[in-house]
C-alpha cells in the first residue's frame, strides 16, 4: 500500500517534470557559409578597429570619406576628422574587440552593413567598455571601398562577460 | 496470492523501468548539451564547448591527426560512403538558373565529387573509429513545388517530410540538401548573413544531417563566384556554380563535423569555413573543352575537373602538414 502510494508520487512527479517540457524541440544551432560581402566587409571593419587600436591614423583616414559623418542618438552628426581625433587621442585606448551578428546589403552604388561590437576601452583611465549596434554605409571610390556613414548606438554599458577576441570569422 | 515482499519486487522493478525511461527522455532532450553553438553574429556560429575527455585527451587513436589549426572535439566524422541527397525546394521548373538542366548539373556533381582531388582533402579528418573515406554517393532526389519562404524549421520540416512520405531513404550516413530556387528566401538571413549552412537534428529518432543551400543568382554579389560559371548554361546564370561552391563547402563540413562536435578550431570555425571564397590555383575555360560554351565564351574560371566537368570550387583545411587551404592531397 505504502509503496503504492510512493509509486503514484512518483508517477506524478515523472509525468509533471516531462509535461513541463517543450513540446517543440529547439532547432539545433546552424553552421553557416558567410556571404562575399560578409566576409570582405567585416574584414574591412577588422582593419579599421585594428587602426584604432594601433592609432595609424594615416590607414584610418584613408577608410573614411571625406565626408563621412558619425550619427549617434540625440547628438548632432560627428564629422569623421572629429571621430578620427577622438580615437587617436593619447588617453583613449581600444584594448580589444569583436564583431558579431554581422550582415551585409548590397545596395548598387553603397553597400550596408549591420553588426553588434564588444568592445573593452579605457578613455582617462576610466572604463569606457561596452556594447554597440552599428550600421555602416560604404561607398565605392575608385577601387576602395570607404565608410561614408555610421549610424551607432550603444546596447549595453559594459561589454558582456563573455571572452572579448576575434573570432577570426567576421 | 503474492506476498508483500512479492508486491514489492514488482514496485521496485517497475520504478526501476521508469527511471531508466526517466533518464532516457532526459538524454533526448539534453542531447548536444555538450556543445552550444550560440550563433556568433557574423552569422557564424561560435563553439561554446564544454570538452569531452577525448577532447581533453587530445588525439587517442591514430586516425585523430591534430596541431593542423584544427582541433578534434571528440565527436564523430561520418565513415565510409556518405550519400547526398536533394530537396528541390521552390520553382526548379522556371526561368534563369532555376531549370531542369541546372537539376541535373548538381545531381551530376554530387554523384562525382567522391574520391575527387578536393574530396580527398577531408580524408585528413577521423574520429577515433576511423577517417573520412571521401567517398560520396547521390542517393536520390525529390522536387517540393512551393511559393512558401523558407525559415530555419520549414527547412528541417521539409528534411522531415521527404523521409516520412518515403520520398527518401531515412539515413544515418546521409546528407540531405534542402536547394531553393531564387525566387525563395530563407529568412534568417539567406544572402546578407549566410550562402548556406548545416546542421543536425533528430528526426523520427535517427540522427539527420541536413543543409540549406539558396540559388546564388538571388544575390550574385553576396554569394555567386563569377558572374558566368564553367557551367553556366547561359552567360550571366553562375547559379550552378554557385550553388555547386557552398554545397561543397557544406558537405566538406557535414562530414567533418556532422553533429557539431567534431572538428572546428577555437574560434568555431569548420574546415570549409577556414577557406571560405579562397580557390587557391585556377584554370580559365577553354583549357579542356569541358566548360559549357557560355563559360568558355566568358572565360570562366575554374580550379578542379571531375566526372566530365571543370568546377569552381573553394578550397577545404586540409588537417595534415601543418594544415593549409588546399585543392587536393
Ligand atoms: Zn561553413
Amino acid at each position: 500500500m505504502r509503496v503504492h502510494s510512493l509509486l503514484a508520487i512518483f508517477i506524478g512527479i515523472t509525468v509533471s517534470i516531462h509535461a513541463q517540457e517543450p513540446v517543440k524541440p529547439k532547432l539545433n544551432p546552424r553552421i553557416v557559409t558567410a556571404t562575399r560581402l560578409v566576409t570582405q566587409f567585416s574584414d574591412l571593419e577588422l582593419q579599421m578597429l585594428k587602426a584604432v587600436q594601433k592609432k595609424t591614423q594615416p590607414a584610418l583616414q584613408a577608410m573614411l570619406t571625406d565626408d563621412c559623418a558619425i550619427e549617434m542618438p540625440n547628438a548632432d552628426p560627428l564629422p569623421g576628422e572629429d571621430w578620427i581625433d577622438s580615437v587617436m587621442a593619447k588617453d583613449y585606448s581600444l584594448k580589444s574587440f569583436a564583431l558579431r551578428e554581422f550582415s551585409a546589403v548590397d545596395l548598387g552604388t553603397a553597400v550596408v552593413v549591420k553588426f553588434e561590437r564588444r568592445e573593452s576601452a579605457t578613455l582617462k583611465g576610466k572604463n569606457e567598455s561596452g556594447e554597440f549596434f552599428v550600421v555602416d554605409v560604404w561607398k565605392k571610390d575608385g577601387e576602395k571601398w570607404k565608410l561614408a556613414n555610421r549610424f551607432v548606438s550603444r546596447t549595453a554599458a559594459t561589454a558582456s562577460k563573455a571572452p572579448i577576441k576575434p573570432t577570426g570569422k567576421q | 496470492m503474492q506476498s508483500p515482499l512479492g508486491k514489492m519486487k514488482y514496485a521496485l522493478a517497475f520504478l526501476f523501468v521508469l527511471l531508466a525511461a526517466n533518464f532516457l527522455m532526459a538524454q533526448t532532450v539534453r542531447e548536444g548539451a555538450g556543445v552550444n553553438r550560440a550563433p556568433d553574429g557574423a552569422g557564424h556560429g561560435t563553439h561554446e564547448v564544454a570538452p569531452s575527455n577525448n577532447a581533453q585527451a587530445g588525439p587517442i587513436g591514430f586516425t585523430v591527426n591534430t596541431g593542423n589549426g584544427i582541433n578534434y572535439n571528440g565527436g564523430p566524422v561520418m565513415k565510409g560512403t556518405v550519400n547526398a541527397y536533394i530537396i528541390w525546394y521552390g520553382n526548379w521548373n522556371g526561368t534563369g538558373s532555376n531549370t531542369a538542366a541546372t537539376r541535373s548539373a548538381i545531381e551530376t556533381f554530387l554523384g562525382t565529387i567522391g574520391g575527387s582531388a578536393l574530396e580527398l582533402v577531408n580524408t585528413t579528418y577521423g574520429d577515433n573509429t576511423g577517417n573520412v573515406s571521401g567517398a560520396v554517393h547521390f542517393g536520390g532526389s525529390t522536387i517540393v513545388s512551393a511559393t512558401q519562404n523558407l525559415t530555419d524549421a520549414r527547412v528541417q520540416t521539409q528534411v522531415n517530410n521527404a523521409i516520412t512520405s518515403g520520398r527518401l531513404p531515412r539515413d544515418t550516413n546521409g546528407v540531405y540538401f534542402v536547394l531553393s530556387s531564387s525566387n525563395i528566401n530563407e529568412t534568417s538571413g539567406f544572402c546578407t548573413r549566410y550562402c548556406g549552412w548545416h546542421t543536425r537534428a533528430t528526426l523520427g529518432g535517427s540522427d539527420i544531417k541536413y543543409s540549406f543551400v539558396g540559388n546564388v543568382d538571388r544575390c550574385p554579389s553576396g554569394c555567386e563566384i563569377q558572374t558566368t560559371g564553367p557551367n553556366s548554361a547561359a552567360v550571366g546564370q553562375g547559379g550552378i556554380d554557385g550553388m555547386a561552391n557552398t554545397m561543397s563547402h557544406e558537405l566538406e563540413e557535414a562530414i567533418s563535423d556532422p553533429d557539431l562536435n567534431a572538428w572546428f578550431d577555437s574560434s568555431g570555425q569548420e574546415n570549409g569555413d577556414k577557406c571560405n571564397f579562397n580557390f587557391g590555383a585556377t584554370s580559365t575555360c577553354n583549357a579542356n573543352g569541358l566548360c559549357t560554351a557560355s563559360g568558355t565564351s566568358a572565360a570562366a574560371k575554374y580550379n578542379q575537373t571531375f566526372g566530365g566537368h571543370n568546377y569552381m570550387l573553394q578550397q577545404n583545411w586540409r588537417n595534415s602538414g601543418g594544415g593549409a587551404c588546399a585543392q587536393h592531397l
